[in-house]
C-alpha cells in the first residue's frame, strides 16, 4: 500500500482524512489474524508527537495493577515484531515520515491502533502548522481508542475489543429535534434569580461539580415542601449527619444568600481588578 | 534480595479483575461525555468553552437548521462542557470504554431547528433556546404582556435590533426599553445562561 | 502602569548595573513585588546579562522574544534570570531589536546558558544573534521554509502547513571534542522508547568522548495556538498538555503568570488545592524516575515494585482532579474543585499508605548493590558546568546547589509550607536519584500539611477584566525543575505572548558534558537521570572517530546492554 503525495508534503493544504482503502487482500488476512492472534500479540508503540502522557498510560497498563501481558499482549521494541502498532501523539511535521516508516516495517496483517485524543484525531493540537492530525492522517487506523489520556483500564477495554475479545459500547448517534420538543428549566420551584445566585456562589466556593452537588442538596431541602420541620432545622439534621466543616461552611454562605446577608468574599478581589 | 522477596509475598496479588469485574472509579471520575439532546438547546455555551473543538455547531440557514456535533475522538475530558451547560444536557459519566472499530462511531450529532426573524425572515436562533428563554421569564413571573413583548424582541435578529436601537436611538437620543428590575433580570438571565462566555458578545 | 506594586525586589541589583552602565540602562519597571523588568540599549545586552549572571548570582529562567511591532515598532527580546542570591527577585533585562534590522548581539558567547532560547528566536522569529556559533536549527523541523516565522504577527495563519522546503532529514550533528564533524545518514526506524528524539554518540571504542542530539520531533505550535485559536482559560487545558507528566505544574505557572499580571488575588484555598496538586503529581513523576532507574540498571522487579506503589499516587489525582493525568483543574483565578471530608479523608489515607510503602520500596532499593554499583560516579555533571547552563530540579540540585523556585520565589500555598531542598554533592547519576528519593517523602510531607491547614474561603474568583499589554511571570517547580511562563496579555480575549519554558529545556544541554568519558553502556541510564519525561530517545547513533565507522543502535538494544553488560552491540 503506498500512501498517497498528500502525505508526503508535497501538497500540504489542511491535512487529509483517512485516505485509503484495503486490499480485499489485506483484509483477508486481517480477519485471519484477528482469529488467530487472540491469545497473544505484540505491541509497537509509535509517539508522533504526544505530552507522554499516553505512554505512562500505556506504562502503567503493564504495571502490577493492570497487567495486561495476562492476555498476552506485550510491548515490544520494533515494528518488525509487532502485530498491533499503536499511534500515540498527534501526526507532527517531522514525525510522519518515520510514522509511516514504522507502518510498512510492520509485517502485514497488523492492526493499528489510534491511541488517545491526538492518535485518533490530533486532540487539541488538531490543526496546528506542524501538526497533520491523527493516526489516520498518515496511515489507515483499525481501532480508536479515545481519551486524553485513555486510563490504563481504557487501554486494555481497547486490546480486548481490537483483539475481538469484547463488544463495542460505544455507537454513533443522531438526533433530529421533535415535534414540541421543549427544554424544562431545573428546580422550578426556586425563583430563578435565587437560584442563579445560590448557583454561583456554591461554584465559587467548591468548584462546577462539587458546587452544583452541594447546591443540588441544599435546594433540595431548602424547596422540600410539606415537611414539617422548618428548613433550618432540616438544613442543620442534613449537615450534622454529614459531619463535614467544610459542606457547613457552604450552607451557611448559601444560606445567607437566602436570607439576604451579602457575601463576605464578594468584595475580596474587586480592588484589584477594577484597575481597568 | 531477601526483602524484596519478602515484600512480594507480602504483597500478595494486586492486579485488578478488570474486565470480568467492573473496574473502580473515584465518584468524580472524569469519563464518557454524555449528551442528552432532549435537554439541549443548542446554545453554543460548549462549543464556546472546548479547547480541543471536540464540541462544534454548524448552522445551515437555507434549511433552517442548526447542527450540534460531538466527536469523542478529539474529545480532551476537561469537562468544560459540563461546566457551562445551563440545562444540564451534558454530565460526564463513569464510563472509559470508549474504543471503536469505525471512526463514524465517534460521532454524536443533533440536529435543531431555527427561529427565522420576524423582520426579515432569515432563520438565526434555535427554537428551543428561545422557548427555554420564554419559559424561564414566565416562572420569573413576568406579566403576559411584556412577555408577549419580550418574544417580539427574541424573536427578531441581532442585525435588525441593532438596526431598530440605532433607528429608535436617532429618534430618542435614549436606549430605553425594559423596566429595571425586567433589565436586571435579563442581565441574570443572560450571564446564567453563558456564565463562562466572558467578553463574548452575548446572545439572547 | 501596574502601581498597585508597593514592595519593589530588585532596587539593588538596578542600581549595580545603573552605576556601572549608566545611559545604557533605559527604563525599569516592576510588573509584582519580586518581578523587575528593565529595558537596556541593544547593544549593551551581552554584557548586563552577563554581570547580572555571574556577578550578582543570576541564573537563566528563560528568554522570550516578542513581536512589539505593533506596540512600539520594534521586536523585543527578554532575558529573563532568577536572582538567587541577595534580594531575591525576577530579573528581566529587555531590549529591542528594530523591525528594519531584525539582528541582536549574541550573548551565548557570554552565557552559555541563552545558547537554545537564542537559537529559538531565530528559529521562530527571524531574529539573527550575531555572534552565536551555532548556525543550525532548534525547534522548527530541517524541512521548514527558510524565511517563514512562525511567531511573528501576521507572517502566518496557525493552520499553515507549509510545502516542504528540503528534503526531511538535514541535521548536522557536531563533535564538540575533536571538532570533525561527521555526516551520518539518519533515518529514524527504531521509535522504540518514547518520546522521538535523535541522539548521536561520537565514541572512542566504548568510551563517549561527545554527544550531540536533535529533538523537538513534537514541535507542534502551541505557543501560535495559544495566541490565536484559544481564550485565556481555554489555554489552561493546552498548558496541562504540554507534558503528559507534569502537565499541572505548567497550568498552575500559567494561571499565576495572567494572575500577577492583573493583580489578582487567588483566594487562598485555591493555592492550597493547587500546591496539593503540585505535590501529587511532583510524587508520581519522580516515583516514575526512582522505578526507571531501577529499570535501567537492570533491577526490574524494583520496577515493576515502584509501579505498584506509584499507582497509589495516581489515585490521589483522581480523588483530587477526576482523572489520573490532564488535570483540568486550574482556571485563571482559581480551582475547579474542592476537597471535601470524603476526598480529605481518601487523600489522607492514601498518603499514610504511600509512606509505608514507599519506605518499604526504597529499603530494598537501597540495599541493593547494583544501584550504587551502576550510579556512582557515573554521568556527572560537574558544578561549574551547571552554573554555566542554569540545570533545575535534580539535575542541578545533585551537584550541591540548592535551586528550587518553591523556596527561592515562592508561589502558591508554599511560603510557609515544610519544603526542604534536599541537596547531593555526588554530582553523578546515584545523586541525582538520592535527591528525587528525598523529594519523594517531602512530598509526602507537604500533602499532609497542606491538607491539614486548608483555609476556609472560596476557591475560584472571577468577574475580572484582562488588560492589554500587563505582562507577568508565572513560575512554578515540576518534578524536574521549575517551569516558567511569561505571559502578555492581548485584547480580543486571547494572549498577546505566552512563552513557555520546562525543565528539560533547561537540562538537555548539559547533557553532552554528563555523557563526556562514560561507557556508551551508561548512556541510557545518564539520559534517564535527568529525567526528561522518560528516557527521551528513541535510539543512538554511536559514531566511532578512531574507526570511522557509524553503527545505528536500537534504544533497547542500547537498554538490554546497559542492564546486561553483555554481548555489545558495538562488537
Amino acid at each position: 500500500m503506498k500512501p498517497p503525495d498528500t502525505i508526503l508534503g508535497t501538497n500540504l493544504v489542511p491535512a487529509p482524512g483517512a485516505v485509503f482503502s484495503e486490499a480485499e487482500e489485506i483484509a483477508k488476512l486481517k480477519d485471519s489474524l484477528m482469529k488467530r492472534i487472540r491469545r497473544s500479540a505484540y505491541v509497537f508503540r509509535v509517539d508522533c508527537g504526544g505530552c507522554n502522557g499516553c505512554e505512562i498510560e500505556i506504562f502503567a497498563a503493564f504495571s502490577p495493577i493492570f497487567d495486561a501481558e495476562r492476555f498476552g499482549i506485550k510491548l515490544v521494541s520494533s515494528p518488525r515484531h509487532a502485530d498491533i502498532l499503536l499511534y500515540t501523539g498527534s501526526m507532527t511535521r517531522s514525525m510522519r515520515l518515520p510514522a509511516i516508516r514504522s507502518y510498512h516495517a510492520a509485517p502485514d496483517p497488523k492492526i493499528v491502533i489510534g491511541y488517545g485524543a491526538c492518535g485518533c484525531t490530533g486532540g487539541i493540537f488538531h490543526d496546528l502548522y506542524c501538526v497533520w492530525g491523527g493516526a489516520e492522517s498518515v496511515v489507515p487506523v483499525d481501532v480508536y481508542i479515545p481519551g486524553c489520556p485513555p486510563t490504563p483500564a481504557a487501554t486494555i477495554y481497547g486490546f480486548a475489543l481490537a483483539l475481538g475479545l469484547l463488544e463495542q459500547k460505544l455507537k454513533a448517534r443522531h438526533h433530529k429535534e421533535g415535534e414540541n420538543e421543549v427544554v424544562i428549566p431545573i428546580r422550578p420551584l426556586i425563583p430563578l434569580r435565587l437560584r442563579v445566585a445560590l448557583e454561583r456562589e456554591a461554584r465559587r466556593m467548591s468548584g462546577y461539580r462539587q458546587g452544583r452537588i452541594v447546591v443540588d442538596r441544599f435546594m433540595s431541602i431548602l424547596g422540600h415542601e410539606g415537611a414539617n420541620a422548618p428548613f433550618a432545622e432540616r438544613m442543620k439534621a442534613y449537615l450534622d449527619e454529614e459531619g463535614d466543616p467544610r459542606l457547613t461552611e457552604i450552607f451557611e454562605r448559601l444560606n445567607d444568600i437566602v436570607e439576604g446577608r451579602p457575601s463576605g468574599w464578594t468584595g475580596q478581589s474587586s480592588a484589584s481588578s477594577s484597575t481597568s | 534480595m531477601f526483602k524484596l522477596l519478602r515484600e512480594i509475598v507480602k504483597t500478595g496479588d494486586v492486579t485488578t479483575r478488570y474486565p470480568k469485574k467492573p473496574f473502580p472509579i473515584s465518584p468524580n471520575f472524569r469519563g464518557r461525555v454524555e449528551y442528552d439532546p432532549l435537554r439541549c438547546m443548542a446554545c453554543a455555551a460548549c462549543t464556546i468553552a472546548c479547547p480541543a473543538n471536540a464540541l462544534s455547531m454548524v448552522t445551515d440557514p437555507a434549511a433552517g437548521k442548526r447542527t450540534w456535533m460531538f466527536n469523542y475522538g478529539r474529545c480532551v475530558v476537561c469537562a468544560r462542557c459540563e461546566e457551562v451547560c445551563p440545562t444540564e444536557a451534558i454530565v460526564l459519566s463513569g464510563q472509559f470504554e470508549l474504543a471503536v472499530r469505525a471512526k463514524s462511531d465517534l460521532m454524536v450529532t443533533a440536529e435543531f431547528s431555527l427561529v427565522t426573524c420576524r423582520q426579515c425572515d432569515t432563520p438565526f436562533a434555535p427554537k428551543k433556546e428561545v422557548d427555554y428563554a420564554m419559559a424561564l421569564l414566565e416562572r420569573a413571573g413576568v406579566n403576559p404582556h411584556d412577555l408577549e413583548l419580550r418574544r417580539v424582541q427574541y424573536e427578531t435578529c441581532p442585525e435588525c435590533r441593532r438596526l431598530n436601537d440605532f433607528a429608535r436611538l436617532r429618534e430618542t437620543r435614549l436606549v430605553s426599553g425594559l423596566d429595571a428590575p425586567a433589565a436586571a433580570l435579563v442581565a441574570d438571565l443572560v450571564s446564567h445562561m453563558a456564565p463562562l462566555r466572558s467578553g463574548a458578545e452575548l446572545e439572547p | 502602569m501596574n502601581d498597585h506594586v508597593t514592595i519593589r525586589r530588585g532596587q539593588s541589583h538596578l542600581d549595580a548595573i545603573r552605576l556601572q552602565y549608566g545611559a545604557a540602562i533605559e527604563d525599569a519597571e516592576w510588573q509584582t513585588e519580586n518581578q523587575v523588568t528593565v529595558t537596556v540599549a541593544l547593544a549593551s545586552l551581552p554584557e548586563v546579562v552577563e554581570t547580572l549572571y555571574y556577578g550578582r548570582e543570576g541564573w537563566l529562567a528563560t528568554i522570550v522574544a516578542n513581536d512589539e511591532r505593533q506596540l512600539n515598532g520594534h521586536y523585543a527580546l527578554y532575558y529573563i534570570l532568577s536572582m538567587e542570591g541577595a534580594d531575591r527577585c525576577f530579573f528581566v533585562v529587555r531590549a529591542l531589536v528594530p523591525a528594519h534590522k531584525p539582528e541582536f548581539p549574541s550573548v551565548t558567547p557570554r552565557v552559555p546558558a541563552v545558547v537554545w532560547g537564542e537559537r529559538e528566536v531565530r528559529d521562530m522569529f527571524g531574529l539573527e544573534p550575531v555572534g552565536l556559533p551555532d548556525q543550525r536549527r532548534l525547534v522548527l523541523p530541517d524541512d521548514w521554509p527558510d524565511d517563514l516565522y512562525p511567531l511573528r504577527k501576521g507572517a502566518m495563519d496557525y493552520r499553515t502547513r507549509p510545502m516542504p522546503a528540503a528534503p526531511a532529514e538535514t541535521y548536522t550533528f557536531i563533535n564538540e571534542k575533536t571538532k570533525t564533524s561527521t555526516e551520518v545518514p539518519l533515518g529514524p526506524l527504531h521509535i522504540t522508547s518514547d518520546e522521538p528524539a535523535h541522539f548521536r554518540l561520537f565514541v572512542d571504542g566504548e568510551r563517549i568522548i561527545d554527544a550531540d542530539y536533535r529533538l523537538f520531533y513534537v514541535h507542534r505550535g502551541m505557543e501560535k495556538l495559544a495566541e490565536t485559536r484559544m481564550s485565556y482559560n481555554e489555554v489552561n487545558f493546552l498548558t496541562d498538555r504540554i507534558c503528559g507528566i507534569c502537565g499541572f505544574t505548567h497550568s498552575f505557572a500559567y494561571s499565576s503568570a495572567v494572575e500577577r499580571a492583573l493583580g489578582i488575588d487567588v483566594p487562598e484555598r485555591a493555592q492550597f488545592i493547587r500546591s496539593v496538586a503540585g505535590e501529587v503529581e511532583r510524587l508520581h513523576s519522580n516515583l516514575l524516575n526512582v522505578g526507571l532507574a531501577c529499570h535501567f540498571i537492570g533491577f526490574d522487579s524494583g520496577f515493576m515494585q515502584v509501579f505498584r506503589v506509584r499507582e497509589k499516587a495516581m489515585t490521589i489525582a483522581e480523588v483530587l482532579t477526576g482523572a489520573r493525568k490532564t488535570y483540568a483543574l486550574t482556571l485563571v483565578g482559581g480551582v475547579r474543585r474542592d476537597i471535601h471530608k470524603a476526598e480529605r479523608l481518601r487523600i489522607l489515607e492514601l498518603v499514610a499508605e504511600l509512606r509505608r510503602d514507599v519506605a518499604d520500596i526504597l529499603d530494598i532499593l537501597m540495599s541493593t548493590a547494583n544501584l550504587e554499583a551502576r550510579t556512582r560516579g557515573v554521568g556527572r555533571l560537574d558544578p561549574k558546568i551547571a552554573r554555566d547552563f542554569s540545570p533545575s530540579g535534580a539535575v542541578v540540585r545533585g551537584s550541591g546547589f540548592a535551586r528550587d523556585t518553591r523556596t527561592m520565589h515562592p508561589y502558591g500555598a508554599y511560603a510557609n509550607a515544610p519544603v526542604v531542598v534536599h541537596t547531593e554533592q555526588g554530582c553523578d547519576v546515584l545523586s541525582r536519584v538520592l535527591v528525587r528519593v528525598e523529594d519523594v517523602q517531602n512530598s509526602l510531607d507537604i500533602i499532609e500539611y497542606l491538607i491539614d491547614k486548608m483555609p476556609e474561603g472560596p476557591v475560584l474568583v472571577e468577574g475580572f477584566s484582562y488588560i492589554p499589554q500587563r505582562f507577568a511571570i508565572g513560575n512554578t517547580e515540576a518534578p524536574r525543575g521549575d517551569d516558567i511562563h511569561w505571559v502578555m496579555l492581548g485584547d480580543n480575549q486571547k494572549l498577546y505572548r505566552w512563552r513557555c519554558r520546562a525543565p528539560t529545556y533547561a537540562n538537555w544541554p548539559v547533557l553532552r558534558y554528563m555523557f563526556r568519558d562514560n561507557s556508551v553502556a551508561d548512556a541510557p541510564l545518564i539520559v534517564a537521570s535527568i529525567d526528561p519525561c522518560y528516557s527521551c530517545c528513541d535510539r543512538m547513533t554511536v559514531v566511532d572517530v578512531r574507526k570511522e565507522t557509524t553503527t545505528v543502535v536500537p534504544m533497547k538494544e542500547l537498554e538490554r546492554w546497559g542492564r546486561e553488560r553483555k554481548d555489545s552491540p558495538l562488537a
